[in-house]
This record gives structure tokens, sequence and C-alpha cells, in this order.
């Protein structure tokens, strides 16, 4: 029962870190909390299933998702971010707020407002290691998300443009004087950050087999929570905060109830704002929006 | 003429920092730019390289700069050693320094330079795997040096090179300016370090609350009363002997 709760929390935890880190590579790079990403997940959720009901194979559900949610994305930027830059930092959040339900709007109307639910037995595959019963689906979901964490540490680590954005993330001014392009790095951060969110959606929705145009709200605030829980100053602390998250949440669940899994979540994110506001990985103050 | 500058203004809102500043550079000078903390030193040099909204007119190479262009200056052979280093403390030596070619097409040439430069400054070699942070002020100061060398500027602007460096740093920092003199670079050096700044440029500037109060030979400088009352202990050095 432990282990199984166990494999089920890391398949959460694994979708709720791509959804911190696509939040986080906003906030790094231009200390702006990007709303709307949780309803860029949920876009790419019905991407996804729009794609797989068409009788595609899921790769193509994958990159389509990303895809429009990437561009999706793009749109916020130039929208809801690049007009409002040099106004206060709450300025910008709001208009991605108002972005954020502008999408929900859309898919509302374009795929309706009841859940949308795929046949049982498409995805339901599973196999047993000793007492844990686990879904091919899982297995999908925790390899994607490895496939696409080790893709973007390798961009930001390895790469010349990985580098350009940790340097404008650490300092604007020097990264611009060492040739570095703001608006083509923030391009960057904002389409990676598509990119995780729609692969998350169309993760979540697959293996839950279903989708409504609301779920964006509890994945994106639940993600959120994840950030400032691995600490806002470091992306990777996103790696560190998903699985506990996910895995607390499910034992929640099973041993507690669901009637307090956000309790646990959101009073776990208190604490930590108390406690220990840089995060369990971070080096400097949460709200400080410096990190990478 | 490498550099000139017409009617410098630069406002920060409603506070004018600099107040129609001339300059002139030639090809393969060392200018200083000499005056104490709010004369407009720094102000002056970050409008050169791109990164200050300004008025008046700068032109490099016969070019108008437009202001805030810091990626169009740098490509064109402007290279800024910020005040401070502007070193990125939570990356590597080595990804600073791969950082110092970012604009640059020609990569593979790129690598080689990186591997001139630890071995012109070895300790860099030794330490590329470390955050920069952890590096001593004057280690940093040549990992600053070394990445704005890596744009192959034509024009390299130091502001206060040798600030919080101890007499031993600062004097192997100045002969690393000398040296990039020797080697063909065009330097606008901003310092308050008179005396060891006039020693190693050919000519400077005296700046006060925004403008330029004096400007000469190094040598002429040396024995400016404005500049020996404010920076070099108030006599002449001719009626001391020292430069």
């Amino acid at each position: 029962m432990l282990l199984q709760q166990l494999v089920n929390g890391l398949t959460l935890g694994a979708v709720y870190t791509l959804v911190a880190l696509s939040f986080s590579l906003v906030m790094g790079i231009l200390s702006v909390l990007n709303i709307a990403i949780g309803e860029l997940f949920m876009l790419g959720g019905f991407i996804g299933f729009a794609v797989i009901a068409s009788n595609l194979p899921l790769p193509v559900a994958l990159v389509f998702a990303m895809a429009g949610a990437a561009i999706a994305s793009f749109i916020i930027q130039k929208v809801a971010y690049e007009p409002l830059r040099d106004a206060p930092l709450i300025t910008p959040m709001l208009s991605t707020l108002g972005f954020s339900i502008i999408l929900q709007n859309i898919v509302t109307n374009v795929w309706g407002s009841d859940p949308l639910q795929l046949p049982a037995e498409l995805f339901d595959a599973d196999f047993t290691v000793g007492p844990v019963r686990i879904g091919v689906m899982q297995v999908v979901v925790v390899g994607v998300t490895v496939v696409l964490v080790g893709a973007v540490a390798y961009l930001v680590q390895r790469t010349s443009a990985g580098r350009a954005l940790r340097a404008i993330a650490e300092n604007r001014d020097v990264a611009r004087m060492l040739g570095v392009s703001v608006s083509r790095t923030t391009f960057l951060a904002f389409a990676i950050s598509g990119l995780l969110a729609g692969a998350a959606g169309v993760l979540i929705s697959l293996h839950y087999a279903a989708i409504t145009p609301y779920i964006g709200v509890d994945i994106g605030l639940k993600a959120i929570a994840v950030m400032v829980i691995g600490g806002t100053t470091r992306v990777w602390g996103a790696l560190l905060a998903g699985p506990l998250i996910g895995v607390a949440e499910v034992m929640t669940i099973a041993y507690g109830g669901s009637q307090i899994r956000d309790f646990i979540v959101y009073g776990l994110m208190i604490l930590i704002l108390l406690l220990r506001p840089q995060g369990l990985l971070g080096g400097a103050r949460s709200d400080v929006g410096q990190r990478v | 003429m490498i550099l000139t500058v017409r009617g410098l203004e630069v406002f920060y809102g409603p506070i004018r920092a600099v107040r129609c500043i001339d300059l002139d550079i030639e090809a393969g000078e060392i200018v200083a730019l000499i005056g104490a903390n709010g004369a407009g030193k720094t102000t002056t040099v970050r409008a050169i390289a791109g990164l200050a909204p300004f008025l008046g007119a700068i032109t490099y190479n016969g070019k108008s700069l437009t202001p805030n262009s810091a990626e169009h200056n740098l490509r064109a052979g402007i290279s800024l050693v910020p005040e401070g280093r502007g070193i990125l403390g939570r990356m590597t030596v080595e990804d600073n320094l791969n950082l110092g070619t970012y604009c640059r097409k020609d990569q593979a040439q790129a690598a080689k330079d990186i591997d001139g430069m630890f071995e012109r400054f070895p300790i860099l070699r030794e330490r590329r795997h470390s955050l920069a942070s952890l590096l001593s002020g004057g280690e940093q100061q040549m990992l600053a040096i070394a990445r704005a060398l890596l744009s192959r500027p034509r024009l390299l602007l130091l502001d206060e090179p040798s600030l919080g460096l101890a007499p031993k740093t600062t004097v192997a920092v100045f002969e690393l300016i000398s040296s990039l003199r020797r080697d063909g670079l065009t330097v606008l050096l901003v310092e308050q370090k008179a005396r060891q700044t006039l020693k190693i440029a050919d000519r400077a500037y005296l700046l006060e609350t925004g403008r330029v109060v004096t400007s000469g030979s190094a040598a002429e400088l040396a024995n400016d009363s404005l500049m020996t009352q404010a920076f070099l202990g108030g006599t002449p050095s001719h009626e001391t002997g020292a430069p």
C-alpha cells in the first residue's frame, strides 16, 4: 500500500515538477509570476486530448500540445508582458491573470465546460512489480518528465543560450553588456515555459483520462506552492519539491482523506514562507526574483 | 579619432548626472577620466557602452551611437569592465569567460581565445570550475578584464578597476592595463587613484559634478592646480619632483 502510494505520488509529483519549472523559468529571468501558466497547462491537455481523439499517437499529441502552449506563451509575452515590462511587478502579473481567464474562456467555448473523457481502456495497461501495480501511463509521465527536465537542464547549464538565460537572471545589466539580447532571452524563457506546461497538460490529462477547463487553476496553484517550497531563487528546487508535494498529497489522501490534502500542501507552503522563505534549496530571500 | 563625445548629457529622472561633456580618444591611447564619487565618470562610460540613455552625440569609428544599444556597441568593438567588476558570481569562471564570447560568430576561434586567456591568466585556468564569487578581488578583476577582452574589443572601457584591491594587486592591474595598450588596444580608464592613473595614461580629463573641469596630457595634469588640489595632495609634481 505504502509503495503503491509512493509510485502514485511520484507520478503526480512529476507533473508538478514540470509546471513548477515552467513558472520558475519565467520568474527567474523576469521576476514576474506568469499566472497564465496554469492555463497553458490546461490548453496543452485539451490539445493533447483532441489529437488522441483523432487516433493519432501520444508523441504527436505531445508535440502539438507543446507547440500550442508555446505559441500561447509567446502571445502572452507579446500582449500581456512586454508592453508592461517597465511597470511595477504586480502589473504584468495581473495582466497574465487576465490572460489566464481569457484562455479558460476560449477553451470553454471550443470544447465546452463539461469534463472530457477518454475511453478507459486507451491508456490503462499496467504491470506489477512485487506488490506495486504500475500503469504504463505512469511510466510515460515519469519518463517524459525525466527527458524534458534533462533537456532543460542541458540547455540551461551547457549551451550558450542557457548561459544567457542565467546571466540575465543574475544581472541583467552585465548580461546586456556582454551582448545578451534581453528580448531574445525573454522569448526563450517564455517558449520553454510554454513547452513544459503544454507537455505536463497532456501527461496529466491522459493519466487521468479526463480533463476540464478548470484544471489549470488547481494544478497551477499547486505548482506555485511547489516553486515556493523548492525555493524561488533556484529553478532546480522544483526537482525536489515536486515529488515531495506529489507524494505528500497522495499519502494524505490515502491515510488522512482527500478533504485535508490542500491543507497539507498549502500549509507546508506557508510554513516554508514563515520559517525558510528562501525555500528548501534557495540561497536568498524567496521574494527576490533572481534565480537559476 | 576612435571616439568623440560632444555635449553628452545624462539624466537620472530629474537629476542631470552628466552635463555637456566633450571627450576625444585617439586609437591606441589610454585616456583617463578622473574624479571623485558622483562626478559622472561611471555614467559617462555607461552611456558610451550603451547602457544608459543620453543626449548629445557619441561617435565611434565615424558612426553615431544610439542610446541604450549595448548589444550593438559590443559588436562594434566597445567593451566595458564595469565598476564592481560585474562578475556573475553564481556562474563558474569558465561560464563567465564563455559569456565573453557570446557575441562572436567564430566560436572555434573563440574557444582558442579562451585558452589564450588561460595562458595569460593561469590562475583562471586553475579556478575554471570554481564559482566566480569565490575568487579573490584581484582574481575577479582579472576575470572581468579577460571576459571583456574575449569580445575582441577595439575600445576597452575600464570603470575603477582598482576599486577594493590591495596595493600590490592594484599595481598588477595597472601593469596589465599598460600591456593592453602595447597590444594595440585603446583604453578609457575611469579612476580615482589619480597618481597611478596619470603614470600609465596618455591624456586625462578631470570631472567634477558632471562636468569636465580640466583636461590635457598626463604630464600636464600632474602639474594642474585643480588636479593636484583634488587628488595629488595639493602640490604640483614639478615642485615635488613626483609625476
